[in-house]
Parts: C-alpha cells; structure tokens; sequence
C-alpha cells in the first residue's frame, strides 16, 4: 500500500442479514464526525438473508468523489465472503475478520495481503454478548487500523444505544474496545494521512435528501407503493408525518398513488409521489391527466436495472426515454435530474414550484446510486422561497379555469369558493372546462376550441424553457481537447474522471445536465464550441445524446455506455477514455 | 339554504332519452339542499363511460377523470380538503370492472366519501360488451355465445370489505334513492350505493320493467342493517331483488386517524419550516 494516503476505500461484505449496512452506518458516521468525507455505497440483492452483500465506502481527507473501484481494506463477516472479495482487494491490502466465524487459512487466497483474523467467542465473554456484535468488535479494529479517534466511535454507540440502556451501550463499548486493543497488541496501524476538517456533516442519501427537500418546501401529501430503490423516500417521510402534520399513504398500488396525489393536488395541496420504473410505467395515464386537468404534481422516478423486473437492486439511467413519452398525446412536462445529494434537496423544492408556476406534472429522475449511497454532506438551508403562481380562493361567476392566457398558465381556483363552480376533465374542453369531446366534437366552433386550448397548455413549455431551464454546467479547462457529457446523478464520477485524466496530462472538461427537458435554447452553441465530445450514460442506447440530437440537431457521435448495473467510478470512465482515446 | 334548482348546469345530459342515469342526477339535485349543502360544499368526482359524465350535468365542483380512477382521486381530494362533501359517480365497469382494486382499498380504507355507482350491467359507451355485473349467459356483443363468466356481487364484496354502508336502489324509485343519498352522504366513512340504472339502448333484459316487477326494499320488510349476516342473506337472496340499505355499522372514518394533521383542512396549512426547524431535521443525520 501506498505511504500516507489521503483517502482510503474501505468494503464490508457479507450476507444479507449480517448486519452490514448498520455496520457501515456506524463506520461511516464515525468518520464524518472527525470531519473525514464519505461516500458509500451499497452492493446489495434482492433478497432478505443470504447471498453476497457489500457496503463500499471511500474515506477522504477531502471530497471522495466516488465510493472507489478496489478497497484497500475489507472486513468479511461470512464463510463466503474470502472467496469473492479477496481478489478484488489492492495489493498489499488488509482484511479483518472474525476467525471464530471464519476458522481457514485465508492467506492461501493471496499471499500480499495482511490478514487479521479476531476470534470473537474467546476475546469476548460476557454472557450478555450476541453474535451481531462482532460487526461492532471489527469497526474497533478498523477505527484502530486507521488510526482515527476511538473516542469519537465510543460517543456514537452512547448515542445509538440510548433507548436501549446502559447495560447495552457498555456492553457495545466493551465490544468495539476488544477491537481496538486488538489491533494495538497484535496488529500495525496503517500510515495514512485522514485528517478531518473538524466540520460536523450529515451522513445522509439521495432519498433523504428528496424526502427532506420536499418537506422543507411545503410538501403536505405524499403518496407511494413501495418499490426499490424509491421506497427510503416513503419511509423518511412516513416518520416525519406526524410532527409536521403531513399525510402520508401507502396506498394499493402506483396507479393508486400518482391518482391520489393528483386529487391531493386539485385540493390545493403541495403533493408528490415517487417510485422506481415499473411502478412509473404504472403511472404513466396519469401523468397525462395531470397534463390535461392542469394539476401541479411532482413525481420522483429513481431509476433501477430494466427493463421489466431487471436487475431491481442495480444502477442505470435507462428511464429517459420512457418519461420523454409518458402517457398518450402532448402535453406539457418538465423533467429535471439532480446531479447529487445537495442538488436533490433544492431540486424537489424547486419541483414543487415549478409545478405550481407551470400547473403541469415536473418528473425528476433519479436512480440507484444517487438516491441509496450515502454522503457527507454539509447541512441543507432553503435558498428558494415557495412560489405558488397563479392560485386564488375566490372567484367571481365569470371564472374560467382553463382561461387563455400569454404564458399559457390559467388561474387556479382552490375549490370551494362560493360562485367559482367548474370542472377539471380529462376529456378535452373549453375554458370554462365544458367538455367538447362528446356531442360538440368535430363541429366547427370545437376544432377553433380545441386548437386554442391545446396551444394554451404547449405554450407553458415555451415559457418554461426561457424562463427556467437553465442551461449545463462546464467545470474544468476552459479550452480541452475532450468534453465529457453526462445528466444526472453520474455528475461526481465524470469529475472524478477528469481529475485523473487531467493529472495525467490530458485537458477534458466536463459538461453535465440537470434540466433535461424542455431543453433550455443555448444548449447547441455550447456543444458546437466543444471540441470532440464523449457522452457518458449509464444506459445502453444514450438516450441523453439522442434527446439532444432531436432537440438541437447536434449529434453526440461517441458514447461510453455502462449497463451491468453498477455505477461508474471515475477510475472506471477514465480507463474506458484512456481506451477510446487509443482508438483514435 | 339552497334548492334543486341552484345545481342545474348550463349543459344538457347526453345520455339516451330514458337512460337511469336522469334518475339519479335528479336525486342528487333533491338530496342536496336536504342535507344543507351548496353547490360550492360539493366536489363530483368521475371516471369514464356514460354514467361518469355527471359533473358536466349538475353544478357542483367536478373532476371528471381517468377510467377506474375516481377513487382513489376522491380519496386524495377529501384529504386534502376534508371540509367538502365528496361525491364518487361511475358505472359498473369504472367501478366493478378497471377500477375494482381501487374499490375494495377505498372500503377498507374507510376515507369519507359517497361511491355512487350507476350499474346497467353493460357496456353502453363502447356499445354494448359484457360488463362485470353482466348475467351468466348474457348475450352481448362481445359473449355473441352468452357470457361465461358469473357477475360479480357489488354488496357482498362490500361486505367483506369492510364497508361500513352498504346500500342498492333501482335509479326510478326516486323517493327511495333519495332516502338512501341522503343516508349515505350522512354517513361518516365510505358509503357504496349499487344504483340499478338501466341502458335503454343496450342492455334488453335489464330494463326499467324488469326493475320495478323485480325489486323489493327490505327497509319495509323490516331488515337491520346493523346485522351483517342478514345483510348477507339479502344480497344473495333469489326470490326478489333487494334494495334499500343492507349495512352500515359507526366504524370512525379514516380522517379520525389523522385528526391532528387535518385539524385544519390540508389545503391551509402554513407552508415551510423555520430556520430551526431545518437545522433539527439536517442534525439527525450528524
């Protein structure tokens, strides 16, 4: 291993069921509580007990940018772990194990690693001791490998174990202290340089962030079927309902969900729903009644391996396409894709009021890895104030719901107001909302009618565009020989890869979206000033590149395209550059 | 103090002359100002077919939605406004048929609307194809050989779905259906009223005749609808087809669950969060 290293990735693995995401929840969190940056993620299947589990997390003395390709230590809590992690480990690296779980010569696998096998049963004794615990034992000995603050790790059990009392929180203490000494009498810390900033930051995920931003932004009703990766938003704001007085349902199904949000939102409440691609798919009718009937909703799609069932605890950007085309005919709709933890705060704030300015439905993609790997993050504060555009509770008995209007939007009336009686159909109407679909179809003064309303509602997403859309961030030289294109939640990975490109003396730069749709004008000027042009997506057809083609005409001609189901690292996409460029 | 009159609309109905569903839209506009309600207390929520073009006809709110959805729009409607009375409409195969899922988690879930179903045993918009309510043996257009397939019974899958009123009414026994809306709009819970409201167009055997000779209100034969296991009976007796109310038991309605958050309806609550408040939810995850 390399001297004084600045950041260091670290894996747990095991069976599902082992305890490895509160292990990696107790690790993590005692790193950024002495200022170290984390980012982790979660290698998991769909299944309850069993097969091959791991947490990933990268520590850094500054922002890890990814959670890193190959750990440099792991921690194996299982008989069958050794087998498929120990190959994957950095040369000269260092594996923690429980020996009383995982009694062989583990050292036959590979001869370069150091290998630290603590036998739990005889270290501890006390009668009081369950098997989990020797997860708590090992994160001593990592805390101690490190050579990080064990105090810090000691203060956070106290805490997690409050409710539970003393009896435990010591016994926990005693546990994770057998760890430390351990490693103390029997082991040599590693030389690293992981020197926290002292700056206190939220240990936190993606969906966290939606639930919270959402929340934070005047969010009353949610609605959700729960379905992986999407389900953390449910369940962060199922525990917040009661003490912010929101309504939160599970209900029988996604059509279900995005119906009741819709109702919630005609009421005139700030309502959203999210879901991962199948239970999207399931909304997709809806989507089209919120564009028809005019309702704000916001809908979180956080993507997962497709199609159909796919690869449902896996990463990929697959769902692009199927949002552009959600629902039958045309109608207005914004689709808008964060680029990290912080951006899906304000991104879900911003949503809720967009969709109330433009009265259509905002979608944001999300996926996998930005919503279940979590970060340090520095607390979120609101930046943006609730903007509800044309809403009013009074009307007098010339009111027109669907009012033709310059901007395309129409005053909304919450209903309940005396005299302001209308109706919101999905059938096609007038401004009064009388329906021209039945007995007035075809007629003359309908086809007038019907050009003028349709217009009236495609008008917003002129409006949009100009008004809100704002236009890809370019990081990096200013003047490189490679630009590359990304959307969404790879923004940190396409960093990460252009600091090691540009380290080594390459010049690429980095053009990313967060506002896919409608496309703000600008956005072909910028590409056409680019130099050559790879497009990273974690998708098999680019449906980023082919959306801007359509939109701009521009033609992203070469791609980098990850569809196995895991995220990319920079390291991964600078490797796949280094290749493409040699095939130049 | 409003009157029938306050809730006719500019527009025309479009249904059929003698289509049911005149029937219970009159009902309506006679049962409202009995429970002192106003065109602006109301919100119509529909799906799709015939019967699911009622809010364009009477002058209340409305939403005039998807095929089968209605519920759970109602539903999401009355929490965010659980000051207004909310009226659900559909026909058979809004209800029984697309939207039954919906159904059986709407009565279970007990939120505080009136589910009105217009039921014709038949598809009428799409012209005449067999309907979840359709008889065994039904000949439509698309059973050319008789439908194979047994109705579906509105009242029992009530029943054991835990809807707290259950009731059934022919749509030309005006006074009778007038009694039960009123009951059931009173009703704190979900309340599904089966309407028997013939199509004159496309269904020949279920027709205004065979409803008036074939029904009997067990109101007056002296049923208890505080006894489930007699309501069951009624629902599946032969002999005459019953209406009236069947069931309805004082389970406190699904609102009662949330009554802090919706102490004040959803709609007016204050939006955001202090300074401090943000800051206590970011501390959790320190």
């Amino acid at each position: 291993m390399s001297q004084k290293k600045e950041s260091i990735v670290v894996r747990i693995a095991g069976a599902a069921g082992d305890g490895i995401a509160s292990a990696a929840d107790v690790f993590g969190r005692i790193c950024a509580r002495q200022g170290l940056h984390v980012t982790a993620y979660n290698s998991y299947q769909s299944a309850i007990r069993g097969g091959h589990v791991w947490y990933q997390l990268n520590i850094g003395s500054q922002k890890t940018l990814s959670h890193g390709e190959a750990p440099d230590v792991a921690i194996l809590l299982n008989r069958t772990s050794p087998a498929v992690h120990i190959p994957q480990i950095k040369k000269g690296g260092v594996v923690l194990y429980n020996s009383s779980i995982i009694p062989d010569d583990l050292s036959s696998l590979r001869k370069d690693l150091t290998y630290y096998g603590l036998p739990f049963r005889e270290l501890v004794k006390d009668p009081g001791v369950i098997a989990v615990m020797a997860n708590t034992m090992l994160i001593g000995s990592l805390v101690q490998l490190l050579n990080l603050n064990p105090q810090v790790g000691l203060d956070f059990l106290s805490e997690e174990f409050t409710r539970k009392g003393d009896k435990v929180i010591q016994l926990n203490q005693l546990v994770f202290n057998t760890g430390v000494d351990w490693i103390k009498k029997n082991g040599k810390s590693l030389e690293l340089q992981l020197n926290g900033d002292g700056i206190k930051r939220m240990l936190l995920n993606g969906n966290h962030a939606f639930g919270m931003g959402l929340l934070a932004h005047g969010l009353k009703f949610y609605a959700a079927y729960p379905m992986s990766p999407a389900t953390g938003i449910l369940h962060y704001l199922a525990q917040k309902a009661k003490s912010h007085k929101m309504v939160i349902k599970q209900t029988e199904d996604e059509l279900a969900a995005i119906n009741f949000v819709i109702g919630a939102a005609h009421a005139g409440v700030r309502a959203a729903c999210a879901t991962s691609g199948g239970g999207f798919s399931l909304m997709v009718e809806a989507v089209g009644l919120a564009g028809m009937m005019e309702e704000p909703i916001v809908v979180i799609n956080v993507q997962r391996g497709g199609p159909s069932t796919g690869i449902p605890t896996k990463q990929e950007q697959g769902d692009l396409n199927l949002l552009l085309g959600a629902s039958h005919g045309e109608f207005p709709r914004i689709i808008l894709a964060p680029k990290d933890i912080t951006d899906a705060f304000h991104t879900a704030g911003r949503a809720l009021n967009l969709a109330e300015k433009y009265q259509t439905p905002v979608l944001i993609l999300s996926d996998l890895y930005l919503s279940e790997s979590f970060r340090t993050t520095e607390p979120f504060k609101v930046t943006l104030p609730i903007e509800r555009g044309k809403v009013q509770t009074e009307a007098g008995s010339d009111y027109k719901r669907f009012l033709i209007t310059e901007d395309g939007v129409s005053p909304r009336l919450i209903p309940g107001a005396p005299n302001g009686m209308y109706v919101s159909a999905s059938d096609e109407h007038d401004e009064k909302g009388i329906v021209i679909s039945d007995v007035l179809a075809g007629l003359p003064a309908s086809l007038e009618i019907r050009n003028k309303i349709q217009a009236k509602r495609m008008k917003k997403l002129e409006v949009a565009r100009t008004e809100d859309m704002q236009l890809p961030t370019v990081s990096g030289p200013e003047k490189a020989d490679l630009t590359l294109l990304g959307w969404g939640s790879t923004y940190d990975a396409i960093e990460e890869a252009c600091q090691i490109l540009n380290a080594n003396g390459h010049k690429v730069n980095h053009l990313h979206f967060t506002d896919l749709f409608p496309m703000p004008e600008g956005v072909h000027e910028l590409l056409k000033n680019c130099k050559e042009i790879i497009g990273v997506e974690n998708n098999f057809t680019s449906q980023m590149c082919r959306l801007i083609r359509a939109e701009t005409s521009y033609h992203v001609q070469r791609t980098i395209n990850r569809y196995d189901g895991e995220p990319f690292t920079g390291e991964d996409i600078a490797n796949r550059i280094k290749k493409e460029m040699t095939h130049v | 103090m409003s009157e029938a009159k306050d809730f006719n609309h500019e527009t025309h109905p479009d249904w059929c002359p003698g289509c049911g569903d005149f029937g219970l839209l009159q009902a309506l506009k006679k049962t409202y100002p009995l429970l002192n309600l106003n065109p602006h207390d109301l919100m119509t929520v529909s799906g799709i077919g015939c019967s699911s073009n009622l809010p364009g006809f009477i002058n209340t709110y409305g939403m005039h939605t998807l095929h089968g959805r209605s519920l759970p729009i109602a539903q999401g409607f009355k929490l965010g406004n659980h000051k207004m009375t909310v009226v659900a409409v559909g026909g058979d195969g809004d209800g029984y048929g697309i939207g039954v899922g919906h159904l059986v988690h709407a009565m279970r879930r007990n939120v505080d609307i009136t589910y009105l179903v217009m039921n014709n045993e038949i598809y009428g918009l799409t012209t005449g194809q067999t309907s979840p309510t359709s008889d065994l043996g039904m000949k439509t257009k698309s059973t050319p050989f008789g439908n194979p397939e047994v109705p579906i019974n509105p009242l029992t899958l009530a029943l054991a779905s835990g809807c707290g009123f259950v009731a059934r009414v022919y749509t030309g026994h005006i006074p009778q259906l007038v009694e039960i809306l009123k009951k059931a709009i009173e009703h704190q819970g979900f309340a599904l009223v089966d309407t028997f409201s013939p199509c004159v167009t496309f269904n020949k055997v279920n027709t205004h005749e065979y409803f008036k000779t074939n029904t009997v209100d067990i109101q007056k034969e002296g049923h208890d609808p505080s006894d489930i296991y007699a309501a069951y009976k009624q629902a599946t007796r032969t002999d005459k087809i019953a209406t009236g109310i069947f069931y309805q038991n004082v389970r406190s309605c699904y609102e009662a669950t949330e009554e802090e958050t919706l102490a004040e309806p959803l709609y007016r609550h204050k939006l955001g969060l202090t300074e401090e408040e943000q800051a206590k939810l970011c501390a959790e995850f320190i």
